[in-house]
This record gives C-alpha cells, structure tokens and sequence, in this order.
C-alpha cells in the first residue's frame, strides 16, 4: 500500500479541518497521519496528510480535495527530494 | 420590478443587508418559511423588490428552488430557520448536489452566543450539509453579509454548479452594520478552468477522426454549459450516433436520426448496445455513473474515453480517460468543431457500417409496452398520450419510479431545459414543488409534474402554495396503488414477495377530492378512452392547478432493464427475455 505525503494550504477558517476530514471518510480515503499548523501568513494554514492509497489514485484524492473551496494549494512531498510535486490536477500530459 | 441599487457604506442592520446583498444578486423570487431564527431577515423581506413565496415545508422550498433553476439556469433561492426549518432542506440540497444544480440556501441560526449549546432550534447545519453543498458559510459578523452572499452565489452558478448554504446567527442579522457589496470576488482556492486547453482538443479531434465505431455520451454537463445547439452542430458534422442520458433528455432532439435514445439500466437497446459495442466514446459533461455503466468493469469494453467536463473531479473517478478535456462544455465543443473540421479533412476512418448498425437495433428494438388485456389503462399509453397531446414546449417535472422512467422514455424531449427531474438522489416527492419553482420561472409555458402516487403522498401540501400563489401547474398522478419500482423488483428478484410496496387502494386518498380541498381542480381517468379527453380538459384550465388522478393497472413494468449490479450486455428487452445478438452484427 503506497503512502503519499500532501502538502495542503487551506484558508485559516473554522470548520476547515472538518471538511478535510469528512471528505477523505466519505470518499473512504485513508487517512495516516494528519498535521495542522500556522504559515507566516495568519490567513493561511498548512496540513501535512500522509495518506494511503487504496483502490484509489493518487490523483483522484488530490482532484476532490481541490474542490474544497478553502483548499489553496496542494503539493506532494517526496522524501529526500529537492522540490516538490505541484499537482493541478490535470491529467499528466497536459501539464 | 426596477432593482434600485443601495450604496455602499449605507447604515443598516442585518437584516437589511442580506435582503439588500440578495437584490443586487438579481434574486427575483425565493420559496421559504420563516421562523425564530431567521425572523429579523423576514421583516425587510416585507419591504423587498424579490418576491418570497411561502411554501407548506421546507422541503418544498428547497426543490421549487431546484425547479425553478433547472428552468432558468439562473441560481434558486430557498430560506429558512434555524434547527427544523434548516434540517428539512437537508434532501433538497443533497439532491441539488447530486444533479449539479446551482442553489443559494439561506438559513437563520440561533445567536451567537448560543451556539454549540444545545439551544432551542439549535442544529449544526453547516456540519449537516458540508457533505453535499459546493460549499457553506456561517457567519456570526454582520459587517461579513455582503462579502458571502456574493462568494455563494458566484460559488454556485460557475464552475460546476451546486448547492451552496448561508447560516446566519440571528445576533449578525439583528445588529447594525455597514452595507459593502464587493466590487470584485476573488476566492485563493476556487478559480474553476472554463477555457479548455488547445492541446487537448486537438488530441480529441485526432481520436474521433480515427474511430470507426465513435458515440457521444452527452450528459448533463451539456444542458448546464447551454451547449445544446453547438452539440448539434458537432453532432451532425461527424454523423454519429447520440445518447442522452437521463439528466441530459432534451439536450438532443429525440427526433433526431443520430439520436439513440436514452442509455443506463431503463435505456434503449440501441443506447446501450451503442456504448457498449463503440470504439470511442465522446464523454460531454457526463459522469459514468452506475445507473450508465451497469457492472463497470465490462463497461464499453473496447472503447477509447474522451472525456470533456468542468469538473476535473470527474476525470478518472470510475473510468480511465484517454483524452481529458477540461471546461466549459460550450467552450470546448466550440472549440472541438473547427479542431475536428481539420482532422476530417486529413481524413477520416468510415463510420458508415457502424451507423447502420446501430440503426439496425434501433429500428428492431424500439421502445414499446403491452396494453393490459383487460382494457385497464396502461401508464405509458396516458405518458405517451400527455407528451404527445402537450407537446415540445411544456416543461415535464417527474418524480422517482417507473412513472419517472417512462415519462423518460415516452415524451419526445426536443429542448433542453424542458424535462425535469432527480436523477442523482433519486429523490421521491421531487416533481410537485419542482413543478412550482419551474413554473414560477417559466410562467407562460406549461408545467406538468409526472407523479407516482407514492411520490405525490409525500410532497403535495405545496399544491396549496400553488393554488394561493397563481401558479397554476398541473399534475398526472400514475396512480397504480403500490410503490410501483420497488415492486417492480420485488417482482423480478424477491420471488414476487411484495413486502410493503402496496399501497392498498386506488381510492384512499382520493386524489380528485384532495385536490380540490387544496384548491386545486380535481379530475380522474381510468378508462383509455377517457385519456385525450382528460388531458386536454387539464390543458384548458390555466387560472388553477390541476391534478388529474390516473387510475391505471399495477403490473406494468419498466423495460428494457439491465438489473443492478450486472453487465449491460445482459440487457433484457421483457423479462426473461434477451435482444436476439445472433442476428445482429456490431
């Protein structure tokens, strides 16, 4: 089971940890671990979420999880890696 | 009514400043109740250029919303209270989200203080709906209205639209503020792609020149986007067949010759076959749900996907795509036009065969019904009778059953935006308050709700807001005393064990009598001679609702069907009974 690590920059709003997390058990997505802190900007925050894919893909997770309105950016962390991932989204060949 | 404009940085509570953010919204009309929590907003409704319509439930409310925006294609608007009134709006929002419909809900919520008390009237609703609205808002700083009313209605009607909720503790409506309609709106995390990439539509072009067997899987993506027209012209520039799935009937003439029909578990042989046997399939603002794909995995097996959407969600989530278009539909098929013009005329594979193929089941395979030997009348004989006799313009509203898919199957769809219906949520007692809120936005057209009697018993109060209100729908009840789907499948997998699916008369309720005491005009039929009669004796009525109970035999059954859970090659034309494959060739 692969486990991929997001970087998420939400909207610094009540209530934004519930939508994430509700979207990944309605959607059953497994969720490993999951870290919430503040950026340099107090409007944003940023969630760290290991998650596991499962009869899922990685792209589907990331593409409903972008549909949350107070969700700004989301990037997979490759361990060891000097940038990371930026996903849009989009199927690959378009990027 | 003129809509003067309020300026901003004028002093006013709440209230005021929700009613005044509505106005310059462009709402024109709004279905609601109100109660405690709401209540400071409903005084300055009193004073307002938008006309409220007070329903008899919530619920209500909220589909009439639905119907009236499925109609307009503008956003509906729905109100209501705290606690109860917010909880009924619960269905309505779910099914707006399943059907993609774009919706402004506005609840009051207890004051701010208050919350998380357990207060009277007190419910999370923000918490309750944040799985099925686009998205919600609470807002306890009055100063906040504006900003949020704006943000919901551009949340709700771009992009992929949907539902969108707006709770407001009374204390933020009850308190001064100062009136500040944005200028601009600017969301960090909501920038929806409405231009498709060149790219793609180039890739898609090049697919479709080279496919022999291609199909368009047209959605209703493609009704939302107002793409019919350039659907047709794409359409007829490849000569390929179409199907129109249940939420996109109407968004391609039925009378077309490319046109299919209807696909999924109640479509046409030659819809289904058609998406199982293509090589392409040209994917318009459609979604692979289950009720179309039947058992996935053998899902169109030797089919190439394009597949255009505004939802990049939607790409990938139950079938690869070899091709992703994301955008808006009008944009990409416009785009697509001249992109496949040019891929053509490098040339193209023969798609001759396969044309006639598919015209082959269609010309064998049409939909059809048997006529009860005993001359009971027969359901689909009175839907086949009301869409022939109401014709291309009147709007069709339908509740969830068989009277839903027949009304499908036997009305002749040639305009999108004229068949109605809860394809997602597959909510029963839809069609009475969706009849309403379409003919509050349509009101020179005719609306008809096609309702089960299951359906009706759930949902009719609203006919008295009709009867009240001037809006004078009419409604056919299917009344075949029994909650005819289920019983449909108790027949063909439970053994013919009809566990609580009768609903025990044809006579209590009495339909005409309780129409009449709604205010409504009261009619009934049971005798297929009486049919037209009836039908045109409703249509000459327009300063009153009218229900007409249709009193129609019990066992009919909705076919084709492919059976939950199987393969649409198992596709069963009666029951038992299989298309004859060895005679076709695809």
């Amino acid at each position: 089971m692969a486990i991929h690590k997001l970087e998420v920059l939400v909207e610094n709003e009540p209530g934004v940890l519930a939508r994430v997390a509700g979207l990944f058990a309605r959607r059953t997505y497994n969720i490993d671990s999951l870290v919430v802190g503040p950026t340099e900007n107090s409007k944003i925050s940023k969630m760290i979420i290991e998650v596991s894919v499962e009869g899922h893909s990685l792209e589907q997770v990331i593409a409903q999880l972008d549909k949350l309105i107070n969700v700004i950016r989301i990037e997979e962390v490759l361990e060891g890696a000097i940038s990371n991932t930026k996903h849009d989204t989009q199927p690959d060949y378009q990027n | 009514m003129a809509h003067v404009p309020t300026a901003n940085g004028t002093a006013m509570t709440g209230a005021t400043s929700l009613v005044k953010s509505l106005e310059a919204a462009k709402v024109d009309v709004m279905f609601g109740i109100p109660g405690g929590a709401i209540l400071p907003a409903y005084d300055p409704i009193y004073d307002s250029t938008i006309r409220h319509i007070l329903v008899r439930h919530e619920q209500g409310a909220g589909h009439a919303a639905t119907g009236y925006a499925q109609v307009t294609g503008r956003a509906g608007v729905c109100i209501a209270t705290s606690g109860p009134g917010a909880t009924n709006l619960v269905t309505p929002l779910a099914d707006a989200a399943m059907d993609s419909v774009p919706l402004v809900a506005i609840t009051g919520q207890v004051p701010s203080l208050a919350i998380g008390t357990d207060a009277f009237q007190e419910a999370d609703i923000r918490g309750i709906t944040m799985p099925f609205t686009k998205h919600n808002f609470l807002v306890t700083n009055p100063d906040e209205i504006p900003r949020v009313i704006a943000e919901a209605f551009h949340i709700a009607t771009s992009g992929r639209p949907g539902p969108v909720l707006v709770d407001i503790a009374k204390d933020a409506l009850q308190k001064q503020t100062s009136y500040d309609w944005p200028t601009s709106i600017d969301l960090a995390g909501y920038k929806p792609q409405t231009q498709p990439n060149q790219g793609a539509i180039n890739d898609a072009a090049a697919l479709i020149a080279q496919s022999a067997k291609p199909i368009f899987y047209v959605g209703g993506g493609v009704i939302k986007a107002n793409a019919a027209r350039e659907l047709l012209e794409l359409a007829q520039l490849l000569g390929a067949p179409v199907v129109t799935t249940l939420m996109a009937r109407g968004a391609f003439p039925d009378s077309h010759p490319l046109h299919l029909g209807m696909p999924g578990m109640h479509g046409t042989v030659a819809a289904v076959t058609g998406l199982q046997k293509a090589d392409l399939l040209i994917t318009l603002g459609a979604r692979f749900d289950d009720r179309v794909t039947g058992k996935l995995s053998t899902f169109a097996p030797n089919a190439k996907v394009i597949h255009a959407d505004i939802d990049p969600a939607e790409i990938g989530k139950n079938r690869y795509a070899d091709v992703a278009v994301i955008g808006d539909l009008r944009e990409t098929i416009k785009a697509l036009i001249p992109a496949l013009t040019a891929a053509l005329a490098k040339g193209r594979a023969d798609i001759s065969p396969w044309l006639a193929s598919v015209n082959k089941l269609k010309a064998t395979y049409p939909l059809g019904y048997d006529t009860p030997a005993d001359g009971a009348l027969s359901p689909q004989f009175v839907i086949e009778r009301l869409g022939k006799i109401c014709g291309p313009d009147t709007i069709f509203a339908a509740g969830v059953g068989q009277h839903q898919m027949w009304a499908s199957q036997f009305i002749s769809y040639e305009k999108p935006r004229t068949w109605l219906n809860s394809g997602g949520a597959g909510t029963m007692g839809y069609a009475v308050p969706a009849a309403m809120g379409a003919k509050v936005g349509a009101p020179d057209t005719t609306v008809w709700a096609i309702d089960g009697d299951g359906c009706f018993q759930m949902t009719n109060q609203e006919l008295v807001t009709c009867a009240l209100n001037n809006i004078p729908i009419k409604v056919a009840i299917i009344n075949n005393e029994s909650l005819g789907m289920v019983r449909q499948w108790q027949t063909l997998f439970y053994d013919s064990r009809y566990s609580n699916t009768s609903l025990e008369s044809k006579r209590v309720p009495n339909f005409p009598m309780l129409a009449e005491a709604m205010g409504c005009v009261g009619l009934s039929c049971e005798n297929p001679a009486d049919v037209d009669a009836t039908i045109e004796k409703a249509m000459s009525i327009n300063d009153q609702p009218v229900v007409v109970d249709f009193r129609v035999h019990r066992d009919a059954m909705v076919w084709p069907m492919v059976a939950a859970g199987t393969s649409n090659d198992e596709i069963m034309i009666a029951r038992a009974t299989a298309p004859d494959w060895d005679s076709q060739e695809l």
